[in-house]
């Protein structure tokens, strides 16, 4: 996982990037579908977005203060886990 | 044949349950269990069902003899609830659903207790109680809808009573409610308390730390005033709340003046349960309903009459 942390001079808003490798392109899309329909619990100052990429699951976040940047970091990872559990106990996905 | 695996973890519940046609087939469940004197807080209810989902759903499979592959349909609780915990659950319900590639099923919680209600006590039509720690309603079905009659203008009567057993240190170990009760048949003396029941609806917040009696009484009114509104003779109470036998003892009294007959499940369904959720997906999914993955988030915010009942007449 690579991920990178700055204040973006321009507008001021904290930035977080993180890129999850997953075996394959399907189980990244699973992934995604699984994490992304849920909204921040807060409403304002933090926004955040989930895409795919071969077979790479790349998340971007923009805040406006650290401590709700972590808060949403650090439950994002705990929600990523969960994800990859289920899919290593009950996976791999069915053939299409 | 249709077989549905239903998840449920709005509250300190995490259970995961399994229903084909009618037949409940595995229901496991664990609940989070504070220490007396303390309330469950949503972050730690969420560790704690993280911690045990995937053993559940384990269970639920095995318990059922069934394979992923023998499921028609996945349903989980889609609100209201607990933000955190309700995640937590819907994130392994998504998955399991893209990996076993079956349709996804969104399910109103206050439902789940309607639907498990009707199927194990086969009530016809009945005037629903719905009573627990987070919710308090007096529901009749009409055209397509749960309609609300009546509810708590404050905290659920469930609330109420949880948070008087924290004032006197009672144990959470199996409930609150439940060491209430058992408490409550050793008492002998009647203290009078405000009594507020507005017109439908009731309010509990003032009469915060109080006997059953006067919480109770209020509910048998006004669900005897819904019955009375919708000419009903059938009584179904659902919800963590619907396992106190004096309310049922009550409700029996009221129902027995009106020549009405009472239903009420045992702590197997009237305390959140996976396979409610199942149940009332199994209902939704024969109908044609499906819920699409964007479409899949949680919402704490959840009305009983916002889903449209399109599996009854």
């Amino acid at each position: 996982m690579a991920a990178a942390g700055e204040a973006n001079g321009g507008t001021g808003k904290l930035e977080f990037s993180l890129d999850v490798p997953f075996p394959s392109s399907r189980d990244a899309t699973i992934a995604l579908r699984s994490l992304s329909p849920d909204k921040e619990p807060r409403k304002g100052g933090i926004s955040k977005l989930i895409t795919v990429s071969g077979s790479t699951l790349s998340v971007r976040w923009s805040a406006d203060e650290s401590r709700i940047l972590r808060v949403s970091v650090s439950s994002f990872l705990d929600h990523l886990s969960l994800v990859m559990e289920t899919m290593e106990m009950f996976g791999p996905p069915v053939a299409v | 044949m249709t077989v549905v695996i239903g998840f449920e973890g709005s509250a300190n519940k995490i259970g995961i349950g399994i229903i084909r046609d009618g037949e409940v087939l595995s229901n496991p469940r664990r609940t989070y269990i504070t220490p007396p004197g303390q309330g469950f807080l949503p972050s730690d209810t969420a560790r704690h069902h993280r911690a045990f989902i995937l053993t559940v759903l384990k269970e639920a499979l095995e318990q059922a003899g069934l394979k992923p592959a023998d499921i028609d349909c996945v349903a989980y609780t889609k609100g209201p609830g607990m933000g955190a915990p309700l995640v937590t659950v819907a994130l392994v319900a998504r998955t399991v659903a893209q990996l076993w590639g079956k349709p996804l099923l969104g399910v109103n919680h206050c439902i789940g207790h309607i639907e498990m209600g009707r199927l194990i006590t086969k009530a016809n039509n009945p005037t629903v109680l719905y009573v627990s720690g987070g919710n308090t309603q007096v529901i009749a079905y009409s055209e397509r809808r749960y309609r609300i009659f009546g509810e708590t203008i404050d905290i659920a009567v469930g609330n109420c009573l949880d948070r008087f057993a924290r004032v006197i240190k009672i144990s959470n170990d199996p409930s609150p409610g439940y060491n209430i009760e058992q408490m409550a048949k050793k008492g002998s003396q009647y203290v009078e308390l405000p009594y507020t029941v507005k017109g439908m609806d009731v309010s509990f917040s003032g009469i915060l730390s109080y006997i059953e009696e006067t919480l109770f009484s209020m509910l048998v009114e006004i669900t005897e005033r819904a019955m009375a509104h919708c000419g009903s003779q059938e009584v179904l109470i659902v919800g963590g709340v619907g396992c106190n036998l004096r309310l049922q003892e009550m409700m029996g009294v009221m129902c027995k003046e009106r020549g009405a007959k009472l239903f009420a499940t045992d702590e197997r369904f009237c305390i959140d349960n996976g396979a409610m959720i199942a149940q009332a997906g199994w209902e939704m999914f024969r109908s044609g309903q499906v819920t699409e993955l964007e479409d899949s988030w949680i919402t704490q915010r959840y009305r009983t009459d916002e889903v449209e009942v399109t599996w009854r007449d």
